[in-house]
């Protein structure tokens, strides 16, 4: 008997006749001592399946039709007490966010308690049980850390006691939703081995949910990728990896940018996934809009799920399936613009401390070096990475390039000026220079502005007198630039998706035509097949500005895209810096190759990940 | 309009603490306008042969005079129209004033941080440690009873409650990337301010406002109660009350209606403001439709 099954499940939110269908007949299964990677961009409904598990659905969401068997049971009709008691004892979850999933105001060694009280384990045992279970995730020094509260740990060792917990009751089965994605590239790379581990001791089942299909292909046994709502392709990790036949799943991996070979250019899908409102105006394939080989009839009929291999299934229809392998195949070769320009930025040994904190007798504590004497040059045209882990001080450089923060010491110039934090004669050198794209697009947008007064911001500053008609001519030619339609100037940012936003984000730092923009992550929070969109954009608005790049950002593999040179940031010092390509394909440091040993490689052949760490 | 300000007043439409609260308020707007218009008599004309009269529905009442009489033989319900133009102006002027003074100091404070915080805050902390009524009485003696003196009094005592709270919620804002990428842009702080941080924080303002409101209604009562509010011809709820307490055993609704008023005043100023938090305040909103 599987562990899991699906059998047809479908979920829709709403009521009513014509409601639209978040999850559409799926099926899997999911066998003891297996892991099965559920794949998918944001809202794809791969976290649906948890919340069916969890009877979490959002409310209007409901079950329609099918079930979900957990060892022959079906969890959609089970009495809500059964359900309960099999949910943290049968069936565990490991949750996206470890610091928010942990109560801060009780220690591990309570939170655990609490857990295997709930499991049945005597009050005697319990300490030393949670303690075993903590050393099973390699944690140094269980004993000690069960007196801890959860900010006293990182990100990744709450996640390791999240693991533990998941494990304590041997259940049967564990869903992961993105058990990675709040975590540093390094500490991936470890929870995921544990995880892995653990599980093949457990001989546990194990859903593992993720938006990165390369990290799935190496961790799971079978794969599943979902778009909007539908199975797009289903089979063994290696094949559907290797060879995949879905246009989406084939969009999917080359929107990744790979961390070795030969550069492309990265293939975008235009557009992005549809929201679930625009799900019943789509009769056919939910793709098809997108598909760059979909012919007529797939936007009429939802495509059944064809075999094509052992196991391995695509819902795609045969003629289209042939042709994506040409579609994909001929990427265009990666232009690099090699012409520099005069440079723009130079920061010499660039230092800031944060003093600690005064005591009662007035004498400050040590404080932190958030960045240890930095150098760095951009000159126009050229793109500059800077790569760490968070903490690694790459965020405040940014902020000391744009004298949101003063240094402590160095000199920091523009054009050969020199420029300190916030004197006016510095704030005018950088306006009309500097630029910054913010991370979160989220924050960085004032919900309260429509989208034109948003890219053209910078002209109702003083010294601006632009009439509202020039406002309106110049939002437009910024819009087209970024690639957004003009259709959106009265929109305000709650209106648009995570990557319209980031394209906002970029045009209203464009607007005042800076010669080097400062991106602190600005991909990071994006889908992949977006990711890519924006990376390419950044390259096109190098050819027709010849604009600099100060790109920070955590991911080896995009920054090895984009970037002309690169340094490598650990704990405010920079460990190696040099031309990408140089430092990537001979990397020195032992820092910047635990860096990239941490990245799923491309090749199947390498064992990944690498043997865990202790911590 | 903005989708987030067309969804906050659907919010605010929706809610029944906020329409009740609102209907309410607008009725008493409208009779402390209209008072020359709807009273049946003028406030201090005075009918010695009817004093202590009840209100028309009991026993001995009389129809000339719909809530009865007082002392002097004046119109109970006239009084109570006129007394409702002293409250709300009072009411309106001093929440205004309450506002400007402690919503400027907020935004100054919780904006630019550092020293500035620190001296705004201690002087909130000291400020709100002196007993409001006190500080309240002195200033009237020492400059004299007046409704602008009872004012400037509420000002004094109410600029704390709106510095307190809206700082805390600039600093939240503050901390917003957008407000970071105005100063990029170009903007002065002034502008800054003007145009990122405060439409951010006037929905808590217009929700404090309300209750401040209130709050004056109640401080005006009490001064006139007291004798230290209007001059001694004009009609005002606290007045009346005073007016009527030495009667209470033989004519106790000469003491009920003003109650009665003030009562009806300050919980639709209340329901106003705890509506409107309910409906603009970001957590309690998000938390209910994230999902």
């Amino acid at each position: 008997m599987a562990t899991l099954e699906a059998r047809g499940l479908t979920v829709t939110a709403g009521r009513g006749e014509n409601v639209p269908k978040v999850l559409r007949e799926l099926s899997f299964t999911v066998e003891r001592g297996q892991v099965l990677g559920l794949v998918g961009e944001s809202g794809a409904g791969k976290s649906m399946i948890g919340r069916v598990i969890g009877r979490s659905l959002p409310t209007g969401f409901r079950v329609a039709s099918g079930s979900l068997l957990f060892e022959g049971q079906d969890l959609v009709g089970l009495p809500a007490d059964r359900l309960t008691g099999l949910l943290g004892d049968r069936i565990a979850f490991i949750p996206q966010e470890p610091l928010t999933a942990l109560n801060p105001v009780l220690t591990i060694g309570a939170q655990f308690g609490e857990h295997l009280e709930r499991i049945g384990v005597p009050r005697g045992e319990r300490r030393a049980r949670a303690a075993a279970a903590l050393k099973d995730v390699r944690l140094r020094d269980p004993d000690a850390l069960l007196d801890l509260y959860p900010f006293q740990l990182s990100g990744g060792m709450c996640q390791r006691v999240l693991i533990a917990m998941a494990f304590a009751s041997e259940p049967a089965l564990i869903v992961a939703d993105e058990p990675t994605t709040a975590l540093d590239v390094s500490t991936q790379a470890t929870v995921v081995q544990i995880i892995r581990r653990m599980q093949r001791d457990h001989g546990t089942a194990l859903l593992f949910i993720t938006h990165d299909l390369r990290l799935a292909s190496r961790v799971c046994d079978d794969l599943l990728v979902l778009y909007a709502g539908d199975v797009v392709e289903r089979g063994p990790a290696a094949d559907v990896s290797a060879a995949p036949r879905h246009p989406y799943t084939r969009a999917l991996q080359a929107a990744n940018p790979p961390l070795a070979g030969t550069d492309r250019r990265l293939v975008t899908l235009p557009d992005q996934m549809p929201g679930i409102s625009r799900f019943t105006a789509l009769h056919g394939c939910r793709f098809a809009p997108r598909c760059p080989v979909a012919d007529p009839t797939c936007a009429t009929a939802v495509p059944p799920l064809e075999p094509v291999g052992t196991r391995h299934v695509v819902r795609c229809v045969g003629e289209c399936l042939a042709k994506a392998a040409e579609a994909t195949v001929a990427a265009p070769a990666l232009v690099r613009g090699d012409a520099r320009g005069e440079t723009v930025l130079t920061v010499e040994g660039v230092s800031k401390h944060y003093p600690g904190k005064r005591d009662w007798l007035g004498r400050r504590g040590p404080g932190a070096d958030a960045v240890k004497g930095a150098d760095v040059t951009v000159a126009a045209g050229e793109f500059v990475g800077v790569v760490g882990e968070s903490g690694s001080g790459k965020s405040t450089l940014a902020k000391l390039v744009m004298g949101l923060e003063e240094p402590t010491s160095g000199r920091i110039a523009i054009d050969g000026k020199p420029v300190i934090a916030n004197d006016p004669a510095s704030r005018e050198i950088r306006l009309g220079a500097l630029q910054m794209v913010f991370q979160d697009p989220q924050s960085a947008l004032n919900p309260r502005r429509p989208v034109e007064r948003l890219v053209t911001q910078s002209l109702e500053a003083p010294h601006h007198a632009t009439t509202e008609a020039e406002r309106l001519a110049r939002a437009r030619s910024l819009m087209l630039e970024t690639g957004l339609s003009p259709d959106l100037l009265d929109r305000y940012p709650s209106q648009l998706s995570g990557g319209q936003k980031q394209r906002v984000n970029i045009a209203r730092a464009l607007c005042v035509t800076p010669r080097l923009l400062v991106a602190d992550e600005i991909v990071s929070g994006l889908d992949v097949s977006v990711q890519a969109q924006i990376l390419n954009l950044l390259l096109d608005l190098r050819a027709a500005r010849g604009i600099g790049l100060l790109f920070i950002s955590h991911d080896l593999a995009v920054v090895r895209y984009l970037c002309d040179r690169v340094m490598v940031m650990k704990n405010g010092d920079v460990v190696e810096a040099g031309p990408t390509e140089e430092v990537f394909s001979n990397p020195r440091h032992p820092y910047t190759r635990a860096l990239m040993a941490a990245v799923p490689p491309e090749d199947p052949t390498v064992p990944w990940p690498p043997e865990v760490v202790e911590s | 309009m903005s989708p987030r300000t067309r969804a906050a007043l659907l919010r605010c439409a929706r809610n029944p603490r906020v329409m009740a609260g609102l209907l309410l308020a607008l009725a008493v707007i409208v009779v402390a306008l209209g008072a020359p218009w709807i009273a049946p008599h003028d406030p201090q004309e005075q009918d010695l042969l009817n004093t202590l009269l009840p209100p028309m529905w009991s026993a001995g009442g009389d129809p000339a005079f719909p809530l009865g009489t007082d002392t002097l033989g004046r119109c109970i319900l006239s009084r109570l129209i006129y007394g409702a133009r002293v409250a709300l102006y009072v009411a309106f002027v001093a929440a205004t004033g309450a506002m400007l003074l402690g919503t400027v100091l907020a935004l100054i404070s919780g904006y630019f941080g550092g020293w500035v915080d620190w001296i705004i805050g201690r002087l909130v902390d000291i400020w709100m440690a002196f007993p409001p009524v006190i500080l309240a009485l002195i200033l009237l003696v020492g400059m004299g009873a007046g409704v602008n003196k009872v004012i400037l009094a509420i000002v004094l005592i109410g600029w704390t409650r709106f510095c307190r709270v809206i700082r805390s919620e600039v600093i939240v804002v503050r901390r917003r990337d957008y407000v970071a990428a105005a100063r990029l842009a170009g903007f002065t702080h002034v502008q800054t301010i003007v145009k990122e941080v405060l439409p951010a924080v006037l929905p808590l303002v217009i929700t404090l406002f309300s209750l401040e409101m209130g709050i004056a209604v109640i401080v005006e009562a009490i001064m006139s109660f007291v004798g230290l509010s209007v001059e001694p011809d004009v009609a005002a709820w606290g007045v009346m009350i005073a007016d009527a307490r030495t009667t209470m055993n033989q004519a106790p609704w000469g003491v009920v209606m003003p109650v009665a008023a003030i009562f009806a005043t300050v919980l639709a100023f209340n329901l106003l403001g705890d509506g409107l938090r309910r409906a603009l305040d970001p957590r309690l909103v998000t938390s209910r439709e994230s999902l």
